[in-house]
């Protein structure tokens, strides 16, 4: 009655094979308390806001021109939700810009929450969860703008981002004193390696949410993705091999 | 972390139920078939076209917060107020005119809407969207070439060991990538093809590696919320 849809029946067999190395890989570390290395940037994003929050200047954050569904905008909501945390904590103003509605009501929701649960509803505005275009230029456009206007002390770029990356991050830059950025788009990331103090490289951004965590069981589950990635590089280097031998038993097997 | 440990309350346990058959049925469909029985790529399918009718509607969302920051700054006549007034007269006159005139417009064929209206707003729409909107899309675009320079210039400074590789490497590309590349040397786009297709393709491949397994992390965990 089931059919395993051919070409996709490798995919789903590595699939299953790569979450389980994960899990059992997570349960050890965390059974062992493994330590991993620190992401620097992310140590000091505490210590950014409470500058700006001293010279009354605000935090910037926006997700870039991604859409509800991708995992670099979902991702970028956990940092969200840390900075809005500390930007209640220490004080400081905090702007989201957003370029798709339905991440707008989601940053709102997450900006709003900090503040409802810090006691602290009433200094929450509007105004600080903006939505400012779904046209990639228009919403590159507005953020220049609200960047040159508002002056903010630190950027954070973290999330979903194309072409105007650059745009934001170099305007950023002029009147910024920190920068932080974050995406797994590799043809936009050495825009924000040029442009951040700071920047998450590719899966950081899906980690981060961990190591901002103090909790030292969290810091060890950040292991598991590392056995995906030991299988990915055993995979290259066997195939690599078996192919300059002349054996494609792994390319058909991939194929299947 | 600390809060997915907290007991469920009960209309979290449902959404999270709803959530967890949703995108265990997705990544059924992508993997399994059933022929003869259902189509489960058609339900998919379907599945999908009320998302989007849902998400559509959510756009709503953003014309109301535009209007209410907006309209909280021309109240208060903060700084910029008079920008938001030009926005909101863009926003909305652009709204009215592609619901008379545009491609998608309401009543194309003037059953309700006075054929004279859209005569008299159809120039008006094709010259805000083609001659305005067009044209200031491609100059904020055209803004990134300036841009790159600049950011160029701060990358390409000799620092260290990885900017100088970076520096060489960058003047390489350019060079090759020149149209006199071949007459200055026609070694230099070989060496740029070179660059690009091996030590810029392992690097970039090696990002994507991550990131695809970050994801597939990420989202599993997300759907069964487990913290692992």
């Amino acid at each position: 009655m089931f059919e395993l849809i051919p070409g996709r029946i490798s995919q789903g067999v590595l699939l299953i094979i790569v979450l389980a190395a994960i899990y059992e890989l997570t349960r050890i570390a965390v059974r062992k308390k493994l330590k991993t290395r620190g992401i620097p940037g992310l140590e000091r994003i505490d210590e950014w806001i409470k500058e700006a929050a001293k010279l009354e200047r605000a935090v910037f954050f926006t997700p870039g021109t991604g859409v509800i569904t991708s995992p670099d905008t979902l991702a970028s909501m956990a940092l969200l939700g840390y900075v809005s945390k500390r930007c209640v904590e220490y004080g400081a103003r905090l702007i989201v810009a957003n370029s798709d509605p339905q991440v707008q009501q989601l940053t709102e929701d997450i900006v709003k929450g900090a503040y409802t649960k810090a006691g602290k509803e009433k200094e929450f505005t509007p105004d600080m969860v903006r939505y400012v275009s779904t046209r990639q230029f228009a919403f590159a456009a507005g953020v220049m703008g609200i960047l040159r206007r508002e002056r903010p002390a630190v950027n954070f770029f973290v999330g979903d981002f194309q072409a105007e990356s650059l745009q934001v991050a170099e305007t950023g830059r002029a009147e910024a004193i920190y920068q932080f950025g974050g995406t797994t788009n590799t043809d936009q990331l050495c825009f924000f390696a040029t442009t951040c103090d700071q920047t998450l490289i590719g899966e950081e951004l899906y980690t981060a949410q961990g190591y901002l965590s103090s909790d030292p069981d969290a810091i060890s589950k950040l292991v598991g993705p590392d056995a995906g990635k030991t299988l990915a590089i055993l995979l290259i280097l066997a195939g690599a091999v078996l192919v300059t031998f002349g054996n494609s038993i792994l390319v058909y097997l991939l194929g299947l | 972390m600390s809060s997915d440990k907290k007991k469920m309350s009960r209309g979290d346990l449902g959404l999270q139920i709803i959530i967890f058959s949703l995108g265990f049925f997705y990544a059924i469909v992508y993997y399994v078939a059933v022929p003869g029985v259902v189509d489960l790529q058609a339900v998919s399918d379907q599945l999908l076209a009320y998302i989007t009718a849902v998400l559509t509607a959510a756009f709503a969302i953003g014309v109301i917060n535009l209007t209410r920051v907006h309209w909280i700054n021309i109240k208060r006549k903060r700084a910029t107020w008079r920008y938001s007034i030009i926005l909101l007269l863009s926003l909305y006159g652009m709204l009215v005119f592609s619901v008379i005139a545009s491609p998608f417009a309401l009543d194309p064929n003037a059953t309700v809407i006075p054929a004279s209206v859209i005569q008299f707003s159809t120039p008006i729409w094709d010259f805000l969207y083609y001659k305005v909107l067009v044209n200031i899309n491609s100059s904020i675009f055209s803004l990134l070439a300036f841009f790159i320079a600049s950011a160029a210039y701060r990358a390409f400074k000799a620092r260290s060991v990885e900017s100088t590789i970076l520096l060489v490497a960058g003047l390489l590309v350019i060079l090759g990538q020149a149209p006199i590349a071949d007459l200055i040397w026609p070694g230099l786009s070989m060496i740029r093809d070179w660059i690009m297709a091996f030590p810029n393709a392992a690097g970039q491949r090696g990002i994507l590696i991550g990131a695809a397994l970050g994801i597939i992390v990420f989202s599993v965990r997300r759907l069964i919320r487990y913290d692992w």
